[in-house]
């Protein structure tokens, strides 16, 4: 694990060139949620400097969506801390959640709007600047430019999903959360969507990846973390990881976590 | 404020281009006011009772009963692909969610005390011999106040087995007073009363909304997360 960040700040650092948006580290220190008796995330502590990509793997329950809406600011943790640049997350931080951009096999978006209307309707929501402009250029990025004046319950999944990162890039968000974005999706959408995924790997966004799929998870990992029960059973730089084929270092981790947590 | 005022303005904008494009609510809400309209037209015998005795009590019931319809749906439109999840994760406080919602809730049920009264003039001919404008103050403060609690009550039981059930039960016992002075307002005004004399029914309905509105805003917070 890395040391957190030297140089506290109020927020996300603007690099001098405006065009290549905001910087940020992320720092969990002891972060904790329970639900009645159950510790879905137990006292997780890491450092993501920006531009790093952390890919989480792990069983059903293991608490990375948890993780994932502590981190978003749509849950309250239940101890511990969350520090963007050195600024801590506090409760119902608005300006917090206008750093963070969020994308989940869940897509947030409606039906009955067009694809541009949908975009239109968050921008207003995270007050993009020029919006339009920005609307346009989110739906070149993820070629549905030509779609964009349809209502969005045509599109398929795979077109949605790709609206729906459109939405999570809307507001150039310094951190990225992206849950299982590839469920539901067929070998070809989710390999459109995985070029599109490989363009947050610009140097800038700070981005967290919960999946179940080792391959798609590897292929844009810096860093790989196995959470199981809650706690990160394993947490390296993803050159780290043992030659051979990963599941089975995947499954030893997991069995070996599970039994101590006998 | 105006960072505010844009989101407010924006869920609002969205609510009711979702409305104008799939009639969900109002179709609903409207069905329900003329079949209440049209069985009581058939239900009241005329030579016993006169229609405008009845008319405010009536129009109440259905503007409540009704309206439940719709407030009851409101955050069922947002489940839609875990949409209000995207609401939740924006910048947007979550009072501002609660008046945007109360807001666009507020301009459908006026939609629907719009129908209502039409279709209770049409079929029980009532004429409205008091001021015009008390009227619209007496119903449309009881409605601002009816839409705020059942907004908040909407979201508590959005998420639980009984849903759509449970709102009724929960809400009515809070809607008593409404029910009471906005009934007392409506039918002093079919009598021909003067805005000095639905004064007291102003005023309770005036501050009953102020309190459902405030109090709204402040737990909406409560009940959004977990």
């Amino acid at each position: 694990m890395t040391a957190p960040p030297a140089r506290p700040a109020k927020g996300p650092r603007e690099r001098s060139d405006s065009e290549q948006g905001p910087l940020a580290s992320l720092d969990v220190r002891g972060l904790v949620r329970t639900f009645g008796p159950i510790r879905a995330v137990d006292g997780l502590s890491f450092t993501l400097h920006p531009g790093e990509l952390l890919t989480v793997f792990g069983p059903n329950g293991a608490g990375k969506s948890t993780l994932l809406n502590l981190l978003a600011g749509a849950l309250q943790p239940s101890g511990g801390e969350v520090r963007m640049e050195g600024r801590l997350r506090s409760h119902g931080d608005v300006e917090w959640r206008r750093s963070v951009g969020i994308l989940s096999h869940r897509t947030f978006l409606y039906g009955h709007l067009t694809a541009r209307e949908n975009l239109r309707f968050y921008g207003r929501l995270f007050g993009v600047p020029h919006l339009e402009e920005r609307i346009v250029e989110r739906l070149e990025a993820v070629e549905l430019e030509r779609r964009g004046d349809e209502p969005v319950r045509g599109f398929s999944r795979g077109m949605r999903q790709r609206l729906g990162l459109a939405r999570t890039l809307l507001h150039d968000p310094a951190i990225v959360l992206l849950d299982e974005p590839y469920t539901g999706l067929d070998v070809h959408a989710a390999s459109l969507l995985r070029e599109l995924l490989s363009s947050l790997k610009d140097g800038r966004r700070t981005v967290v990846l919960v999946t179940h799929d080792l391959n798609q998870g590897l292929e844009l990992a810096d860093r790989v973390a196995i959470q199981v029960r809650g706690r990160f059973a394993h947490l390296d730089q993803a050159a780290h990881l043992p030659s051979g084929p990963v599941d089975a270092f995947y499954r030893e981790v997991v069995e070996e976590a599970l039994e101590e947590g006998r | 404020m105006k960072d505010y005022l844009r989101q407010v303005g924006a869920l609002v904008w969205k609510d009711l281009t979702l409305e104008l494009r799939t009639w969900d609510r109002m179709s609903a809400m409207g069905a329900f006011a003329v079949l209440v309209a049209v069985l009581f037209h058939y239900a009241v015998d005329r030579t016993v009772i006169h229609p405008r005795e009845l008319a405010a009590g009536l129009i109440w019931l259905t503007i409540v009963f009704g309206g439940l319809l719709g407030l009851g749906r409101t955050f069922a439109l947002e489940e839609e692909d875990g949409a209000f999840d995207g609401i939740l994760t924006s910048p947007m406080p979550k009072d501002a969610i609660f008046l945007a919602k109360v807001s666009s809730n507020f301009l459908l049920l006026l939609l629907l005390v719009l129908l209502v009264l039409f279709v209770f003039v049409l079929f029980f001919q009532v004429a409205v011999r008091g001021n015009p404008f008390a009227l619209f103050g007496v119903l449309s403060l009881g409605v601002l106040g009816f839409t705020a609690l059942g907004t908040l009550y909407s979201g508590v039981t959005v998420r639980t087995r009984m849903g759509e059930t449970l709102l009724p039960v929960l809400v009515f016992p809070l809607l008593i007073p409404m029910v009471v002075f906005g009934v007392r307002g409506t039918s002093l005004l079919f009598a021909g009363v003067s805005v000095s004399g639905v004064e007291g029914s102003l005023r309770v309905l005036g501050g009953f909304s102020l309190v459902a509105l405030l109090s709204g805003a402040f737990l909406f917070r409560f009940v959004v997360e977990d």
